[in-house]
């Protein structure tokens, strides 16, 4: 893949080309393939402009894609097409396998050899932030960082010893030089397009972790420290780069951080409480954990010490079901691709697992399939959506720097699927329906794992036939019991029930193939299970922020001014050919522009044709129909009977939309209340509404209100 | 949220304007059960847009309003109507309770009590929930008493009063009444304690510089032998000491009164009654404490001569500074920043010249150059590129040589002074920061290339017309092609692009050309249904590769016997119904 990413120009044909070697991967077994002439050309392309010695993967022990094929012009044919058809699974790094490639087994063994090589790396970066004693940790700490700004090109070279990892905050463009380097999971190497980081306090911040190159062996030291150096002094030729150069080893890693300054982050930081957004925590602030260099800053990036932030805590549970799950792809016994399933309770890291695994998958696969069931906290999309999305890049950022158009979506339009289980089912399984089967999916599903919510979860298995579940827990106590397959023989779902046992044989039962793998870990990070209280962190902030990201899209990507929402041309469509809906109330049909107005609308396409005579058109219940993304309905035109409507979605979509659904997920509120430059008041917006009458306020519940009694007896 | 009742919150609400709002209150109250039912349905709207933000009293009235536009329908039998009536007043009493609890529940009469709610609404709401159902009657009567009350404490003081609160931080202001009452007591007893000790003081300062001044005046009587009135006084030594014993206690307290005027910002009288003539060395550009007042407070410098004072005084007389003083008193906080730093110079203690200061300090300190550095940043005056200039030249690791100059050059530009480029002549090629750089630079570069220049200055010029107008790009403009391309993605369906020349940055979201302020401006008359079949999905229909067989005899047998799900039966009833 690492062609791929390098050039735009021969990208179809070389992920055609991939697709087929995947798919006989899976699928009778490669016994033969053959690079197509575009492919290859490629690949010259891309040696040709990364400018390095053609020669130099000879020097390198472990294969890498492009060193595979500047190789394969020199080795006989048939291992040739072998290599090939072997290296384009991964995303163009340290596949460590042996120079020999002649047999199946002796691939998904180098497969194996490589989940444990990173599940080792993995290891040892953890152990160190998590089980070391603190005198090594300051050590660690001590350890400076070796860095030089660009003056003249506005960028960070860094050098980084293997294993040194570098934990920050900002947001920058992360291009590796020379060696590898692994960001949650996905492992960058030289000569890979670059890559946008975002660590912004909302979440646990990012770490770069420079990987060790064991492959490499004594001889080549030398070389490998004079190539090394050739790097730096090519990246730096106009600054001071001796102290770099000096340290520069041949299992150095060399990293270049850009200046990340894109529609998104314009977007974001131009709203007034966002400003920090890629600043510290409060914590942090408070634990005074940033680390002083003025290289990294020069980029938007600060380091941070242990003592404030020790990055990703992984548990030995943790790392232990990554590389299981890793090593089921490399598996060529497996006869079908690897459903996964992710559940636990609230705040208890599934998210963050999720990335994770999908980020350590594509190091090996082109493509991930990923199933949103969180309607509150989605991934791709906005919340209130439920998605199937084919990922292929790598997630090195929270949600809200990833929005992207999934292959296919159904707005729910709600933050929890509570007033509607049968609606939410459904729609699921209508996404189902187009999940192409032949790559990894990834299912995440909501934190409601009690009652109710714990019996969706069952269905979710069922309807899925998932090979693996995973579940995360915390605390003493498991939140919520194990979907092991003996716990799934006798559980009821909402929509499914268990055999009846008498329907089946007790032979039967004993070897029924289809039960999945369970596996369990445990979270051990702190305030696991807790939900975030610092900025930024709580679920409806969240939401907000995934809406931005979602609406920078309409940013334009050369100017570096912000235009809000309202300064867009719209779209404009005669009431009467689209439906018009509400998710989640019962608003008189009369009155139903008050609720639109202004809104946030799902964009969705019926089966049905919907034209009328004049006149709104309302749905009579909430469709389970395709959405192609949401829209600001920014305002109706009384007298022509207008919707004028402000979308990213691009036209070529927009014209099969004829529902727009309302939901109750709501536009950020800063959106509404800095219009800049309109005039007169803002519709909807009020500086006089007091919250300290009583009643003014939502409806609010106590959860856990104790009974006076019961105090007592404590 | 309360420090700062002018910046006031702008809240999303569910009514477009006042009028709406008005309008809807107006019509809830009307006893006109037509005008009611408008309300209500508006209320159904608003609910939509507010979602789970609705607020109580809106949801609350609404609901009671509902009964009595039922009962006065008269098509409900007293029964049905006690229980609607019921299930409104329940709700109510509930609610509004809801958020005077605090961690142990509270006796709803106690709560209800507190917000003026009598014990009659309470006991029928007891009623109705455990007891026989109240009659008829009684809930009327009922209902009515709560929707006034809702009229005078939620409907008719919203909207009108300038109080201001934040949406979603109101849960953190809701606190028990005893902590808020110790809390309260707390803060009495700290600010007590603050102004007692403000007042100490001064009270110190006071007797030291009536000390000093008795000191100044017996100099003077004796013919100014040469610095004899350095010497500190018996009187003044026991005044030190408590000086010094205070200040130790109370650090910030003592320099906060420190810098006051009267003390190290002297006043008028003061100046004259040291015969300073305050224009004698007065300049803002370079400051420096006249000498006879720095000889009167050096004792008390020389007395609490210590690393984490002087730091302190220092951090205090910048913090002043940012508050933008008047020039007087600026001018002598920069000019005691100044000689404080002065006198810890490298070059003084490396000279060990005896200076006018006379060593205040013994030993060089060290102050924390790069938080000095930043704070001095913070605090622009006319001479922050005198005192940068000082501090940058005595830090132990100094930024490199052109960092230091363009800060110089910087903090000079935004104090509007001259920058005096130390290397001599100034060399404006190199950086251009201001207009005027930009200029001179442009006019050289033109007499340097002549076939550059009208390309230049035409860029230049476009340049600053658009910083002149930043809003006037705020508009999206799409450009022809663009707007063709998009035009021919949409021919065909309904959808179009908006051509209207339209000045959108005008229209804020959910207002366009020509609405009116009317409230009723958005009522649609007619409207259509559109039923949509219900698609019912079953996974049958999945890639069969991806289903293991087995699954689907497992999922035959799950739903065996029962093809449909007891939901899935509802549904299919429900769509039958339509046809």
């Amino acid at each position: 893949m690492k062609a791929q990413k390098v050039s735009s120009q021969p990208k179809r044909t070389l992920r055609n080309g991939n697709k087929r070697a995947k798919n006989s991967k899976w699928h009778g077994h490669n016994k033969s393939f053959h690079a197509d002439a575009p492919a290859s050309a490629s690949y010259e392309h891309q040696i040709a402009s990364s400018g390095q010695p053609s020669l130099k993967p000879l020097k390198r022990q472990y294969a890498k894609a492009v060193s595979a094929r500047t190789v394969s012009s020199l080795l006989p044919a048939g291992q040739k097409c072998k290599r090939l058809a072997t290296h384009t699974h991964s995303n163009g790094q340290a596949v460590s396998v042996s120079s020999s490639c002649d047999s199946e087994t002796e691939d998904s063994r180098g497969w194996r050899a490589y989940a444990q090589s990173v599940l080792q790396n993995g290891m040892q970066t953890n152990a160190d932030a998590e089980e070391s004693l603190p005198s090594e940790h300051l050590g660690e700490d001590i350890q400076p960082f070796l860095t030089q700004f660009d003056h003249v090109n506005n960028r960070t070279l860094m050098v980084m010893r293997p294993g040194q990892t570098l934990c920050f905050r900002g947001k920058c463009l992360l291009t590796c030089l020379y060696g590898r380097v692994e960001v949650l999971g996905f492992t960058i190497e030289e000569g890979q397009q670059p890559y946008p980081l975002y660590s912004p306090s909302s979440h646990c911040p990012l770490t770069i972790t420079a990987l060790a190159d064991s492959s490499l062996s004594t001889k080549n030291r030398k070389e490998g420290r004079q190539e090394a150096k050739m790097v730096v002094r090519k990246y730096l030729s106009s600054v001071p780069r001796k102290h770099l150069l000096n340290e520069m080893d041949s299992d150095s890693c060399a990293i270049l951080l850009e200046a990340l300054d894109n529609p998104l982050t314009r977007f974001l930081t131009s709203q007034s409480q966002l400003k920090e957004l890629f600043c510290l925590s409060s914590r942090e602030l408070r634990a005074d954990s940033a680390v002083d260099n003025s290289a990294l800053s020069a980029v938007g990036v600060t380091a941070l010490n242990s003592s404030g932030s020790p990055g990703l805590m992984t548990s030995r549970s943790y790392r232990d079901a990554l590389h299981r799950l890793v090593r089921v792809w490399g598996d060529d016994d497996c006869d079908r691709c690897p459903v996964i399933l992710v559940y636990g309770a609230r705040n208890s890291g599934k998210s963050t697992f999720v990335r994770h695994l999908i980020n350590s998958l594509l190091n090996h696969t082109t493509s991930v399939e990923y199933m949103e069931c969180d309607v509150g906290q989605t991934e791709f999309t906005p919340p209130g959506c439920l998605s199937l999305s084919a990922v292929t890049e790598p997630l090195l950022g929270p949600p809200f720097t990833h929005q992207q158009e999934p292959r296919h979506m159904v707005y729910y339009g709600q933050a929890d699927c509570q007033s509607d289980l049968d609606r939410y089912l459904d729609s699921l399984k209508s996404l189902w329906r187009h999940s192409s089967g032949d790559m990894p999916v990834i299912i995440n599903t909501m934190g409601w794992v009690r009652g109710l919510g714990f019996q969706l979860l069952v269905d979710l298995v069922r309807f899925f036939s998932v090979t693996h579940v995973v579940q995360l827990s915390f605390g003493e106590t498991s939140q919520c019991p194990a979907l092991t397959p003996e716990f799934l023989r006798t559980a009821h779902g909402w929509q499914t029930h268990p055999p009846a046992p008498s329907a089946l044989g007790q032979a039967e039962l004993q070897e029924a193939p289809n039960s999945h793998v369970f596996l369990s870990i445990h979270s051990e990070f702190p305030g696991a299970g807790t939900s975030g209280e610092m900025r930024h962190q709580r679920s409806n902030e969240l939401r907000d922020l995934s809406l931005m990201g979602y609406f920078s899209q309409m940013q334009s990507p050369d100017s570096s001014l912000v235009r809000p929402l309202h300064c867009f041309t719209p779209y404009q469509v005669s009431v009467s050919s689209v439906a018009i809906g509400v998710t989640h109330c019962e608003v008189a049909p009369s009155h139903i522009l008050y609720a639109a107005n202004a809104s946030l609308v799902g964009l969705c396409c019926l089966d049905e044709n919907v034209a009328g005579r004049g006149g709104p058109m309302l749905l009579s219940q909430t469709p389970i129909c395709p959405c192609v993304g949401l829209g600001v309905l920014r305002g109706v035109d009384m007298v022509r009977g207008l919707y004028l409507l402000v979308t990213p979605v691009p036209p070529a979509l927009l014209r099969r939309v004829n529902c727009l659904l309302l939901g109750e997920i709501s536009l950020p509120k800063a959106l509404l209340t800095t219009q800049s430059g309109v005039d007169g008041d803002l519709p909807y917006v009020t500086t006089d509404y007091s919250f300290e009458l009583t009643g003014a306020g939502k409806l609010h519940v106590f959860k856990g209100l104790a009974r006076p009694g019961f105090v007592k007896a404590k | 949220m309360k420090n700062k009742p002018a910046a006031k919150t702008r809240h999303v609400v569910a009514w477009i304007n006042k009028a709406e709002w008005d309008q809807v209150l107006d019509y809830l109250y009307s006893k006109d059960a037509a005008l009611q039912n408008y309300a209500l349905q508006r209320i159904s709207a608003w609910k939509g847009r507010f979602g789970h933000n609705t607020p109580v009293a809106v949801e609350s009235t609404a609901d009671l309003v509902r009964c009595q536009v039922l009962d006065s329908s008269g098509q409900l039998d007293s029964d049905d109507l006690v229980l609607l009536y019921g299930m409104a007043l329940v709700r109510f009493v509930n609610l509004i309770t809801e958020r005077r609890q605090g961690r142990v529940a509270k006796p709803l009469r106690r709560l209800a009590g507190n917000m003026n709610i009598p014990e009659w609404i309470v006991n029928l709401r007891h009623d109705i929930t455990h007891r026989r159902l109240p009659t008829l009657k009684w809930c009327r009567k009922g209902c009515a008493f709560v929707l006034q009350w809702l009229q005078q404490e939620y409907w008719s003081r919203q909207l009108g009063s300038r109080l201001s609160e934040d949406w979603d931080s109101e849960s953190e202001e809701e606190e028990d009444e005893e902590t808020w009452a110790r809390r309260r007591e707390e803060d009495l007893l700290t600010q007590q304690k603050e102004t007692e000790n403000h007042k100490k003081a001064r009270e110190l300062l006071i007797s030291y510089e009536k000390e000093r001044f008795q000191m100044y005046e017996e100099w003077l009587k004796r013919g100014s032998p040469h610095g004899a009135w350095l010497e500190p006084s018996a009187d003044l030594s026991w005044n030190l000491k408590q000086i010094k014993l205070f200040a130790t206690e109370s650090r910030e307290i003592f320099t906060d009164t420190l810098v006051q005027d009267g003390f190290l910002i002297p006043t008028q009288e003061q100046l004259e009654s040291l015969d300073i003539d305050p224009t004698g060395c007065y300049d803002p550009l370079r400051p420096c404490v006249p000498r006879v007042f720095l000889q009167f407070w050096l004792p008390l410098l020389k007395g609490l001569n210590r690393v984490t004072f002087i730091r302190r005084v220092l951090e205090k007389l910048f913090a002043e500074l940012s508050a933008e003083p008047d020039p007087h008193r600026s001018f002598y906080l920069s000019a005691w920043i100044s000689e404080v730093v002065l006198c810890n110079s490298k070059s003084l203690f490396k000279v060990k010249k005896k200076s006018q200061m006379m060593e205040l300090f013994v030993n060089r300190m060290q102050l924390g150059w790069q938080q000095l550095l930043t704070t001095c940043l913070n605090s622009p005056c006319a001479a922050t590129p005198y005192l940068l200039q000082l501090l940058l030249k005595d830090m132990d690791e100094p930024p490199p040589p052109d960092t230091q100059e363009k800060l110089l050059r910087l903090s000079s530009i935004y104090t509007q002074g001259e920058y005096h480029d130390t290397h001599g002549q100034p060399d404006p090629s190199k950086h251009v920061y201001t207009l005027q750089n930009l200029k001179e630079k442009l006019r050289r570069d033109g007499n340097s290339a002549h076939g550059l220049g009208p390309g230049l200055s035409l860029s230049y010029r476009s340049a600053s017309s658009a910083q002149s107008l930043p809003t006037e790009d705020l508009q999206e403009k799409l450009s022809a092609s663009v707007l063709e391309q998009r035009q021919a993605a949409l021919r065909g369906s309904p959808w179009q692009v908006c051509t209207d020349k339209v000045p959108w940055k005008f229209y804020p979201l959910g207002k366009v050309p020509g609405q009116s302020e009317d409230p009723s401006c958005l009522m649609v008359e007619t409207y259509s249904t559109v039923t949509v079949f219900d698609q019912q999905v079953e996974l049958d229909k999945t890639p069969q590769h991806h289903l293991n067989p087995s699954i689907h005899s497992q999922n035959r047998a799950g739903s065996d016997g029962q093809l449909w799900s007891l939901a899935e039966l509802n549904k299919l009833k429900s769509g039958l119904k339509l046809f």
